[in-house]
């Protein structure tokens, strides 16, 4: 639930218990406002009548204060406690029935003791109270709309730049060269906010950028020495007194150097592509680029003695030679180094993918293990980042590749489009 | 052939050197820009090896120093970075080829031997070596004056022996030389063995010396009589 939500449901919630308990208080505050009102002027018409029954000559009963409900009751209590109570009132002139308050106490006349009980109408209260009431609940309505207006508007407004904050940390990454924008807001807590990811993603950046600068420093680095170690090798099987067991040792010595050197590269090409540092594209005939392939792993395919079936038509695709280069040796020398003896190969270009399919061991491959850097099957001699370098090749030029065993075929789908 | 070495790293340096100094060759080296222009300064070369991280500077000085004075020497530059980039700055001003570390020696004598014969081209393009004549302009070779078909392989290879004479050039130099070092080298072991064998029958087949010699367990030397 979004955050407006929860602020709404909590202010809306809170207000509307707040202003219930209120209405009911005020509501009988009200009431009892308005009871002492009436109470207070009926105590005034008692007193009136009393003094009435008490200096007239006329009996109690006849007396009638403007118009007033009073009763003269003759009674033999000698005591009754004055008390107000809610009673109906009849409206002679409407002849209905209304809401009334009444008083009842006992007065003494001319030896004689009387009940006297006074009504009055309570219609003005009660109209006043459903006035009150009326605008109260005016109010309130009134009151909660406009909360949450504000909460959708006001707040929504307030919280934009937390949003367009939230979007650019959730756009923001770490190989790109844009670096997070701060933005100005009159909300301290976002500036603040803004500044605390600005300078948190400038640190990261620099750690980052540090960091594959220094894979590819060292892996430049590391070439230097290995260009001695085989420039060494070189001028020491000159050497014509060397034993054929030194020169099986010198000769692995070499094909050490040579893996040194094809991993060191694909590192370099790996950090290259994260770098975006690859910027050779051009438009190449795919078809052409995978017919040059085919001519190149002739010898060790026929070795094998594979059969290549391919069914190329034209596509160009935009990319650099360099990378699609070594996207299809690898893809090729995988094809034809994990193949059986007197296996297949199978290529296809259509418009929109390359399918290389090739026979080889009857199991599938760990999908989630195949590009993976450095895993690589057991019996294979390559580097642990031919797969990896093929993926990330793909992922440079926003191909999609995916893997599949059907058909006891190893095989690899790159969707051009 | 007058050469010059400029490479910072005293064992790559060394070994370069001794490598290039015979065939009647003459090499010098420095190790540094200011010796390098220096030198340049004073003599001049026939090709210049130039290593682009230099103590003191970008070797592409050199490479703006030789343009300014409108000199002819070849240059073959060498580096540890392959960065595309880095291959273009070099090449758009004046490099004649590009070299990555690590290299054999083999491969860097026929680069080597190779950007100088483009740069002589004019004079001569036809490679005389005793009774074989090969015209590195129609890729044609004649031996005994009769032309002898290679394949594209047999051919490079016989130009790597013959920058590379009486030298023993390890298979695995000559595997990358064939097929790039991108390849893995099992893989392709067998086929030099094949193409050797091929070369050295057509070669004697046309009535030439058996000048290849296989070195137990690591390579091959084309043995100049």
């Amino acid at each position: 639930m979004k955050l407006s939500h929860h602020y709404n449901k909590a202010s809306i919630l809170t207000s509307l218990a707040v202003l219930l308990v209120g209405a009911v208080i005020y509501f009988f505050a009200i009431n009892a406002i308005g009871n002492s009102q009436l109470d207070k002027s009926l105590a005034q018409a008692l007193s009136e009548a009393e003094e009435y029954a008490r200096s007239s000559n006329q009996s109690p009963q006849r007396y009638d204060l403007d118009q007033d409900h009073v009763v003269f009751l003759k009674t033999d209590a000698w005591f009754l406690k004055r008390r107000f109570y809610d009673t109906t009132y009849r409206n002679a002139r409407e002849n209905r029935l209304e809401a009334g308050r009444a008083v009842e106490d006992l007065i003494s006349a001319k030896q004689n003791n009387y009940k006297v009980i006074i009504t009055v109408s309570r219609e003005g209260t009660q109209y006043l109270i459903g006035v009150v009431s009326m605008i109260t609940l005016a109010l309130l309505t009134g009151l909660l709309v406009v909360l949450f207006l504000i909460n959708k508007y006001v707040l929504k407004g307030l919280w934009q730049p937390f949003y367009q904050t939230l979007n650019e940390i959730t756009a923001f990454n770490l190989a790109d060269d844009s670096l997070f924008k701060r933005k100005a807001s009159k909300v301290d807590e976002f500036s603040q906010l803004n500044q605390a990811i600005c300078e948190m993603s400038g640190r990261v950046k620099g750690d980052y950028q540090n960091l594959k600068e220094f894979t590819e420093n060292v892996s430049h680095e590391l070439m230097t020495p290995l260009a001695v170690a085989t420039t060494k090798l070189d001028t020491l099987i000159q050497d014509e007194t060397l034993s054929s067991g030194q020169l099986d040792q010198l000769q692995d010595i070499y094909l050490s150097i040579n893996r040194s050197t094809r991993l060191n590269q694909s590192l370099l090409l790996l950090t290259k592509l994260d770098n975006h540092l690859i910027k050779d594209d051009e438009r190449l005939n795919l078809k052409a680029c995978l017919l040059e392939k085919t001519v190149q792993f002739q010898e060790l395919q026929q070795a094998k003695n594979i059969l290549l079936v391919s069914e190329l038509k034209d596509q160009e695709i935009i990319a650099s030679k360099y990378l699609i280069d070594i996207l299809l040796n690898n893809l090729f020398s995988n094809a034809i180094r994990h193949n059986i003896p007197n296996g297949e190969i199978s290529v296809s270009l259509t418009e929109d993918r390359l399918i290389i399919k090739n026979a080889g061991k009857r199991s599938a491959l760990d999908q989630a293990q195949i590009f993976e850097r450095f895993k690589r099957g057991k019996d294979s001699p390559g580097t642990g980042l031919g797969l990896t370098l093929v993926k990330r090749i793909c992922q440079y030029y926003k191909f999609e590749i995916h893997y599949r065993y059907a058909d006891e075929l190893h095989t690899f789908i790159i969707n051009l489009r | 052939m007058k050469i010059l070495v400029i490479e910072d790293e005293q064992g790559l340096r060394e070994n370069i050197t001794d490598y290039l100094n015979s065939d009647g060759n003459i090499c010098e080296s420095c190790s540094d820009l200011a010796g390098a222009l220096e030198k340049l300064n004073s003599y001049s070369y026939d090709s210049i090896l130039l290593d682009i991280g230099l103590p003191d500077g970008e070797g592409f000085a050199v490479l703006n120093y030789l343009k300014a004075q409108d000199r002819n020497e070849a240059v073959l530059i060498i580096s540890a970075r392959n960065s595309l980039d880095d291959k273009l700055t070099g090449l758009n001003i004046g490099a004649d080829d590009y070299l990555t570390k690590p290299f054999h020696l083999a491969e860097l004598k026929a680069r080597l031997m190779a950007v100088f014969r483009r740069k002589t081209l004019n004079t001569t393009h036809i490679l005389h070596f005793n009774e074989i004549a090969i015209d590195v302009l129609g890729h044609n070779v004649v031996i005994n004056d009769q032309p002898v078909a290679l394949t594209r392989k047999e051919y490079d290879m016989l130009l790597y022996f013959l920058a590379n004479k009486n030298r023993v050039i390890s298979k695995t130099a000559l595997a990358e030389h064939l097929w790039g070092d991108e390849m893995d080298m099992h893989d392709n072991f067998d086929f030099i063995y094949t193409h050797i064998k091929n070369l050295r029958k057509k070669i004697l087949d046309a009535g030439g010396s058996d000048y290849l010699k296989s070195i137990y367990g690591i390579g091959y030397k084309f043995v100049a009589k």
